[in-house]
């Protein structure tokens, strides 16, 4: 179970920043370039000797990794509000400039010596550790529930919310309503960006053992897409998100036991895990469609 | 208006909740099977009569690399065969399943030992390790020790881990002096080499094949007495073509490497990027296609496994690191109660090389491919082609054997014996190869060889 909780840490931090683009009526599906991002900052500050910064090291490190993911989604956000290129394009496009990125400085610049196959470790002050031993979970998780929670009272509870609520069900309508639709629009990007990249810093701080990116990226990858997943899952909706994340790092970390006491081939499993998802996330998928062709 | 709003808001929000109970039901519901499904296949496969087993846990990719991975659990296998342990087999997908999948394996009572396969297992290896004093723990080019020396200096060397390693700087010095050779003999002006990212590891190879070249050169001189042709009046430093591709994974990257290489005249390109050489095997192709050719040159040079069968003709031969052997070895050690022993006394580090020995006893992990271990080979690309229901073998296996006597049969007998010259002085420690460790070494490797 801890180990599950594990897995669905990051999720739910990328479900999150699909879940408010689409809140908005935005298709963002930047998360993964933020995730890089994000880890990336947390290893330069993380690997950083912060003596004097003590517990609060933690704290830089993701306050880091959660500004420069905001400021990678401020890109296309500003290209969408000012040029009106469509997030989709822009955001793949910078998604892999961020990969390349985060590949150039973590095999050059941040790479550890005396292992180039991986960054520097971040130092243990700015550590996650374990709290259930035996198991890779950290306090790590509180920060994306917190996250999470934080972000669901933003959207039911405050009038930004409720303004991306009204973008969410129509520009005209917003329009209509007097929202600033530009600024709305920024403000979802940047909020995702936050989400993602403290995403990325929580995959480099609180999962043990290496704390360090791999020069392959492989410990990064891939949870950007998979927030897709977990958001259609969770209906968009942040406590829904963190339920669905927790189901989606089930079935991640359940699929090994398949593997090892069943002795399905690995590729299966994959396969079965990504049908549980399409079944489970097809409702709300249609519901986006369908309000796409509406429009 | 906003009151209108407001409500309208309430009753979209009670939707929303009346969802999220849904989606808390269904989660319960599916987290419930999958919990369930995890606890009950355990006792149906666990059958008594395997006490003993070894789990492999692989570097992502897994089976089907036909290199690497595929080794391992050809070791797996090959113990399986002669010992008649039962194995089990872990994939992993991401970096993060290496420590679940390591636990896992530890966790089965009847599992005795389990290997990392890959570098990147290393801390993994030592957390779990630390963790299951009682299971053996064994790892492929890994350098866990290193980290238990670094992090817990009481407990070095830690006595249920291995670090098992290859002297691939060896073999890469014999592909070298093959390919040079095989240069001479054709009148080619260079040899290349297309590489991964840029690792340590990688220096071994790009090190030995450049000295390997060079090594053969000066043998021709003073076999024949006189300058080699064609790559003996390039000059020393340009005579090696190379790359780091910076990826281990993406195919196109071998071809659009070697292409320009075997267009400036380089007669063999070194595979020393796994999946790459199918890149590399690509361009040969299309150089097979415009000129006609049934045999190189152009050839490339397999890596890790006997890649020879994979273009018959056209694949010189294969560097070869016997990932197997090292799975093989472990498993043996810890079947004879020597695991520990051998631990204490090599400080947990294994190298398996040419006339490398343990307790006296021949544990070689390196080779140049021979046409007498294709069989072996070909039968990894059966297993492949029953895995995965896609044609692997280009061809039926007795045709690619005779294809690839033809081609070794067709290179003049003096580039084989050169190679076997230099094997043997190897293995009598006659030459040294060169072996770089840090950046510096690598400089000034570069700055002899180009």
């Amino acid at each position: 179970m801890a180990e599950t909780l594990s897995y669905s840490m990051p999720l739910a931090l990328t479900g999150l920043t699909f879940a408010i683009g689409i809140r908005t009526g935005l298709f963002n599906i930047g998360s993964e370039g933020q995730v890089y991002m994000g880890a990336l900052a947390a290893v330069a500050i993380g690997s950083a000797s912060l003596s004097y910064a003590g517990h609060a090291h933690i704290a830089l490190t993701l306050i880091g990794s959660a500004l420069i993911g905001m400021l990678w989604a401020l890109i296309p956000a500003l290209l969408k509000v000012y040029r009106g290129v469509h997030e989709v394009l822009s955001t793949i496009m910078l998604n892999w400039t961020a990969y390349y990125i985060t590949m150039y400085i973590s095999s050059q610049v941040l790479v550890d010596p005396a292992r180039p196959e991986k960054t520097l470790s971040v130092l243990e002050s700015s550590r996650f550790s374990t709290i259930v031993p035996g198991t890779t979970l950290t306090g790590g998780i509180f920060i994306s529930i917190a996250t999470a929670l934080a972000y669901y009272f933003l959207i039911s509870r405050s009038v930004l919310g409720y303004e991306i609520s009204l973008l969410g069900s129509g520009i005209d309508v917003a329009r209509y309503a007097g929202v600033n639709v530009r600024k709305i629009m920024i403000y979802s990007f940047l909020l995702g960006g936050i989400a993602s990249g403290i995403a990325g810093g929580l995959l480099v701080i609180a999962r043990p053992p290496t704390y360090a990116i791999y020069g392959t990226l492989g410990n990064i990858w891939g949870y950007g897409f998979e927030g897709i997943g977990v958001a259609l899952i969770g209906r968009n909706n942040p406590i829904g998100i963190i339920l669905a994340s927790i189901l989606y790092g089930g079935i991640k970390n359940g699929g090994r036991f398949m593997e090892y006491y069943a002795g399905i081939d690995s590729d299966l499993v994959k396969a079965i895990n990504g049908l549980i998802v399409i079944s489970l996330s097809m409702p709300e998928l249609f519901r986006i469609l369908g309000r796409l062709v509406r429009r | 208006m906003t009151t209108f709003h407001a409500r309208n808001l309430k009753g979209i929000s009670r939707a929303v909740i009346a969802v999220v109970i849904l989606v808390v039901i269904i989660a319960a519901v599916a987290g419930y099977l999958v919990v369930t499904q995890q606890r009950a296949p355990v006792a149906v496969p666990t059958t008594p009569a395997q006490k003993f087993k070894i789990a492999i846990v692989s570097d992502i990719g897994g089976r089907g690399d036909l290199s690497f991975n595929d080794m391992a659990f050809k070791g797996g296998d090959d113990a399986k065969r002669d010992f008649g342990v039962g194995v089990v087999e872990l994939v992993s997908k991401t970096e993060q399943d290496y420590i679940p999948n390591l636990r896992t394996a530890a966790q089965d009572p009847d599992v005795k030992l389990i290997v990392g396969v890959g570098f990147l297992l290393t801390e993994s290896l030592v957390t779990v390790a630390l963790e299951f004093p009682n299971k053996f723990f064994a790892g492929i080019d890994t350098s866990a020790q290193e980290v238990v020396k670094e992090k817990y200096k009481d407990k070095y060397p830690l006595p249920n881990l291995l670090d098992i390693r290859f002297e691939e700087h060896k073999g890469s010095a014999l592909v070298g002096a093959l390919a040079c050779l095989a240069a001479a003999a054709y009148n080619y002006p260079y040899v290349g080499m297309v590489l991964g990212i840029e690792i340590p590891v990688l220096w071994k190879f790009e090190a030995g094949y450049k000295w390997g070249c060079n090594w053969a050169l000066e043998w021709y001189k003073s076999k024949f007495g006189r300058d080699p042709p064609g790559i003996g009046a390039t000059p020393v430093k340009s005579r090696v073509l190379w790359t780091y591709t910076g990826t281990f994974s993406d195919v196109i990257k071998g071809y659009t490497a070697s292409k320009p290489m075997y267009e400036k005249g380089a007669i063999a390109v070194y595979n020393v990027a796994g999946p790459l050489g199918l890149g590399i095997n690509q361009a040969v192709e299309e150089i097979a296609k415009a000129r006609n050719l049934t045999r190189g040159p152009p050839f490339w040079i397999g890596v890790d496994a006997n890649q020879d069968w994979i273009n018959p003709g056209f694949v010189i031969a294969s560097m070869m690191k016997r990932v197997d052997k090292g799975v093989y070895i472990a498993t043996k050690l810890v079947l004879e109660n020597k695991f520990t022993d051998v631990v204490k006394r090599n400080n947990g580090v294994l190298v398996l090389g040419i006339g490398t020995k343990i307790d006296g006893e021949l544990a070689e992990g390196i080779s140049v491919s021979t046409l007498q271990d294709l069989d072996e080979f070909i039968q990894m690309g059966i297993n492949a082609e029953r895995l995965t229901g896609k044609k692997v073998l280009p061809a039926p296996p007795e045709e690619i054997k005779a294809k690839v006597k033809a081609m070794r049969d067709a290179i003049p007998s003096w580039v084989w014996e050169g190679v076997k010259e230099l094997e043997d002085k190897i293995r009598r420690g006659e030459v040294s190869v060169p072996l770089p460790l840090t950046p510096d070494d690598i400089k000034k490797i570069r700055d002899m060889y180009g």
